[in-house]
This record gives C-alpha cells, sequence and structure tokens, in this order.
C-alpha cells in the first residue's frame, strides 16, 4: 500500500473509531449546559457549567426504580435461561432418548422467529394468565426467546467434553443429578458465563417487549423508562435529558470498563467457536 | 490387558448406560426449559392465525371474516410503504454497514497493539449503550437548526444540503438506517476481526512471498477465508434490521406522517393505537412468512461448505 492512501485510510478510521465514544462526550457535555446554551453551543465545551441538571432529572426520574427493573429483568432471566437450558443441552448431548435429534431442531427454531411476530399472542396470553403489570410477564418471554441460543451453544461445549468426568463421578457413587450438579456444571464455568454475558446484555437494552408488555410505569425497565422520560419533559431541556442520559448509561459503562475483555470475549464467541 | 481389567470397563459402560438413560432424569433435564419456549415461543403462533382470521378488538372475537384481514392489509398503501422502509434499512445496514465494518477489521489487523486496543474497546460501546440513548443522540445530529451534521454543513458552505433530516420524507428512512447501522458498525468489525485473526498467520507468508500487498491478500485470502463469519453476519444483520422498531419509535415516531414506520412498526400501530388485533396478526403472519424466505435463500445461497483450518 502507498503511503499516501495508508494516511488516508488510517485517518478516517480514526474518526470512525472517536465517533464511536462521542456518544459518552456529548451525553457528559450537554448534561452541564444550562437550558438555553444548549441551543447557542451545543457540541462545544460549556461556557457555564451547571450541576442542577442532575439534581433536577433525578427528582423528574425515578431513576432507581427503573434500574431495579432493569436488573430484576437481567438477572431474572439469566438464572431461568442459563438453568433451563444447561439441563436441556445436556440431556441432548449425553443422555438416552428417542427424540433428542428432534429436540435440538425444535429448539433451534427459535432463531429464526423474532420475538416481534409473537407480540400480539403474548400480550393476550399475559392477560390471559394474570400476568398483566407483574414482572414475570416480561421475564418469562425473555428467557423463552433466550434459550435458542443458550442451549445450541453450552450443546456444542457439552459435546467437547470427556466423558470419563462423569464416569469418574459414577464410580464414586453420584447420581446423575448430582454428578451434573457437582462434577459437570463447575467445568462449564467459562462457557456459562459467555451466556451471562450475552443475555444480560440483551435483556438489559431490550426495547420492543418491554415497551409493548411493559404497559404499568412501576415495572418498566430503564430503556422504556428514559424515552417516558424524554416525551414528558419534551425536547426542550437537553441539559436534563442529558443528565438522566448519564445516570442511565453509568451502569453499563462501569460495567464495560471493568469487563470489556470479558465483554467482546463474550460477543464474538459465536464466531470464534464456529 | 488383563481378563479383570476387561470385565471392569464393560460393568463401566453398562453403569453409564443406566446412568444416561433414566426416563425420569431425560424428563426432569428436559421438560422444563421445553416447556418454556413451547408455551413462550412456538404456541403463540396458533392463536396468532386464528385471531388473523377474526374481527378481533383485542378483547373479543367478533366473528370470523376468512381472508379478509390479509386482503386489508395487502391493499394498504401504508403496509407497502413500510415494506419498502424495512428494505431500506436491511440493505443499507446490509450492503453498506458490513462493508465498512469488514474494512475496519481488515485496516484494525494491521495497527499496533495499543490503536488496537483502543478501537476494541471504542468499537463495542454504542452497541452496550441503550438505543433510547443513542437514537436520542441522533436526534440532537440531525436537528435542523443547531444539530451537528448541518452545523457542518453550514461551515463547510453547503448550506442547500442542511435538511431537516427526519422531518423531510425524502430523507427520513436513510437517516434512521444510518443511526443503527452505525450503532453496530463497531461490533460487526469485531466479530469480522474475530474471524481474521483466526486465520492461521502461514497462508500469509505465502503471499508475502509472491509480492501480495494489502489489498490482494485481503481481496484473495482473507476475503474468502471469512466465508464463515459473513454468512452468520448476513443473518444476524438482516434479520435484526427486518424487526426494527426501538430506533425508528423514539427518533420519529414512524412520521412525518406514516411515511417513516417498518413492518414492525406498522404491525404495532394497527394492532395497538387501531385495536385492530385481527390486522395486525395478519400483518404477523406475512412478516414471520418474509422472515423464513430471507433465512431461506441466505443459506441457500451464501457459503455452502464449511472452512476448516
Amino acid at each position: 500500500m502507498n503511503n499516501k492512501l495508508k494516511i488516508l485510510v488510517n485517518t478516517v478510521m480514526i474518526l470512525i473509531g472517536i465517533s464511536f465514544l462521542f456518544p459518552l462526550y456529548w451525553m457528559l457535555n450537554i448534561s452541564f449546559k444550562s437550558k438555553s446554551e444548549v441551543y447557542d453551543n451545543p457540541f462545544g465545551l460549556p461556557k457555564q457549567w451547571v450541576f442542577n441538571n442532575y439534581r433536577d432529572a433525578l427528582e423528574k426520574f425515578s431513576f432507581l426504580r427503573y434500574l431495579s427493573n432493569s436488573i430484576i429483568y437481567s438477572v431474572g432471566t439469566i438464572v431461568l435461561t442459563v438453568f433451563l437450558g444447561s439441563m436441556l443441552a445436556y440431556c441432548i448431548s449425553r443422555m438416552n432418548w428417542k427424540f433428542k435429534g428432534l429436540a435440538l431442531s425444535y429448539i433451534s427454531m427459535g432463531l429464526i422467529i423474532p420475538v416481534q411476530v409473537v407480540i400480539i399472542p403474548l400480550l393476550i396470553m399475559t392477560r390471559n394468565f394474570g400476568l398483566r403489570g407483574s414482572r414475570m410477564s416480561l421475564i418469562l418471554p425473555y428467557s423463552a426467546f433466550a434459550l435458542s441460543s443458550c442451549v445450541l451453544m453450552l450443546y456444542a461445549f457439552f459435546r467437547s467434553l470427556p466423558k470419563e468426568l462423569e464416569e469418574a463421578a459414577c464410580i464414586d457413587g453420584c447420581n446423575v443429578y448430582q454428578s451434573y450438579f457437582r462434577i459437570v456444571l463447575p467445568v462449564i464455568k467459562p462457557a456459562i458465563s459467555t451466556q451471562c454475558v450475552l443475555i444480560f446484555m440483551n435483556t438489559y437494552n431490550e426495547f420492543f417487549l418491554a415497551f409493548i408488555l411493559g404497559a404499568e410505569d412501576k415495572i418498566r425497565p430503564l430503556t422504556v423508562g428514559l424515552l417516558n422520560f424524554f416525551v414528558s419533559i419534551g425536547v426542550s431541556h437537553w441539559g436534563q435529558i442529558g443528565a438522566a442520559m448519564i445516570i442511565t448509561s453509568l451502569p453499563t459503562i462501569l460495567v464495560y470498563a471493568i469487563g470489556n475483555e470479558q465483554i467482546e470475549n463474550a460477543l464474538t464467541a459465536r464466531v470464534a467457536l464456529k | 490387558m488383563g481378563k479383570a481389567h476387561i470385565g471392569m470397563l464393560t460393568d463401566k459402560v453398562i453403569n453409564m448406560n443406566k446412568f444416561y438413560s433414566s426416563k425420569l432424569a431425560v424428563f426432569l433435564f428436559a421438560f422444563p426449559a421445553l416447556l418454556l419456549f413451547t408455551v413462550f415461543v412456538i404456541y403463540p403462533i396458533f392463536p396468532e392465525i386464528l385471531i388473523s382470521f377474526q374481527k378481533n378488538d383485542g378483547f373479543r372475537n367478533m366473528g370470523y371474516v376468512g381472508f379478509k384481514n390479509y386482503a386489508d392489509v395487502l391493499q394498504d398503501k401504508t403496509f407497502w410503504r413500510s415494506n419498502l422502509n424495512t428494505v431500506i434499512i436491511v440493505f443499507l445496514s446490509t450492503f453498506v454497514g458490513l462493508p465498512i465494518s469488514l474494512l475496519f477489521a481488515l485496516v484494525m489487523d494491521r495497527q499496533s497493539e495499543a490503536m488496537r486496543r483502543f478501537f476494541k474497546f471504542s468499537s463495542v460501546l454504542p452497541a452496550v449503550l441503550s438505543v433510547t440513548v443513542i437514537s436520542q443522540m441522533w436526534i440532537a445530529i440531525y436537528e435542523p437548526m443547531w444539530g451537528l451534521l448541518n452545523s457542518i454543513l453550514r461551515a463547510l458552505n453547503l448550506n442547500n444540503l442542511a435538511l431537516a433530516w427526519l422531518s423531510d420524507s425524502r430523507t427520513v428512512v436513510p437517516s434512521i438506517a444510518v443511526a443503527f447501522l452505525w450503532q453496530y458498525l463497531g461490533l460487526n468489525a469485531l466479530l469480522f476481526y474475530t474471524g481474521i485473526k483466526a486465520i492461521p498467520k502461514t497462508y500469509y507468508e505465502a503471499a508475502m512471498i509472491d509480492g501480495a500487498g494489502f489489498f490482494r491478500a485481503s481481496l484473495k485470502i482473507t476475503i474468502p477465508l471469512l466465508q464463515d463469519v459473513t454468512k452468520y453476519l448476513l443473518v444476524l444483520s438482516i434479520l435484526g434490521c427486518m424487526s426494527q422498531f426501538a430506533h425508528v419509535r423514539i427518533m420519529t415516531g414512524g412520521g412525518p406522517g406514516d411515511i417513516s414506520r417498518t413492518v414492525v412498526y406498522q404491525l404495532y400501530y394497527v394492532a395497538f393505537s387501531t385495536s385492530d388485533f385481527g390486522r395486525g396478526c395478519a400483518i404477523a403472519i406475512i412478516f414471520v412468512i418474509e422472515c423464513l424466505l430471507l433465512t431461506f435463500v441466505i443459506n441457500k445461497f451464501v457459503a455452502q461448505e464449511r472452512i476448516e483450518f
């Protein structure tokens, strides 16, 4: 590659790389500006630093309630999906039963059915089951839709495990349940933590189901709560919008800053695993 | 090997078979997950098909109307407009977004370790932040008076290009598509990069001896060997764009008017704003058929054989 072209390509790439960090800069920036300064000076550094936006935003925006909902949804979905999904994956890869091939194809169907397709019957079902307005009305469909990729990935993982592992447990007199929970599960910890990261990312940022099924304010997660906050204050006060965005993103940014390497590995696991 | 030893081995095999064949264990391990999956993923399709033949306001079935809902949907201009919008978003994300991601990954492979760490860290950030935050940021970027895009265009003396991006019917859908494709640009690049890293270095050494530069090596070696990753990203990107809803909902609410609705937005609007669940279900059934066809086409035409290194 000749030198000028190389410099050009690198400059463009660095600009794109910086653009990925732009949201952070922008949110922080407007969150310290007064209502009028956002319009006069939208992207430069604040001329006058205003700290009230955070206090005002926190007063109008029930951040803690939405945050705790988001965490309940993410953790609930992770626990349910990983617990049930890993058992099914183990059962398909190891145990002897007639329909295990069928079960694997059946569960794979979840990969091509977008959740958006079944939203209308889901809404009617949550109403009929008496789940409307309860947090389970989101955790159950989240888990059901997360099962497919969880089972397929853990299935690939179980198949690569040597059977000697359980043979040893069997000789030591463990039954199949003990051997699974005490011997096998600890060995697949890396795959399970990858699954936890993936499910967390998907659930924490999920919008569609939460928007439609989370009709009551008390069960709304952050993604939808934040949108409602924007709508309720109008688009007029960007300073408060910025503050609310920073507060909302802080947990994600902290988690990402600490665990970015694990998160990257988890996100790319499906490509790396093949 | 002594006789005793062989005896022990067979014992073990028999034991293991018993271990794995207990009907109760199979039931306890497999049933709960299959039940959950069936109830919330597979079963809903049946009432959905049923409702699509009814006049239904969400609470009651007011009689079967045959294919009337489907006929209504297919004659509705807004529905076709929403299909066109979805196609535009799919097209831009897939045929503009993915090549940029690939180029980004190829260049990333050539950077110093420090630079690569920076890219890896920054590229996933937009995908980690919530859609609400990212969409709100793009609202500010597209803002006609003081938005970043128009400020830059005015500074470059391109005043006539400074449009009202999100309220102009010509630009609104591509503008949403750009916001959407940008959010996942870095993540897709990282996925391509992971694929590139998995290619053994010996392939390149051979090419170096032949005197191939960056472009020839990329075209002749890297890109063909990335087939698997490319196929995976194609499916992911196309299905992801097909069901696009959040960015549209937040950035324009389907507007101006009904110009920027996607298929899923149209489904949502018909079912929940006009309370016509029958027609909403008809849209959902048509949509799932579209998704299945697309998945089938991709599987049929892209990357038939697996590549093993």
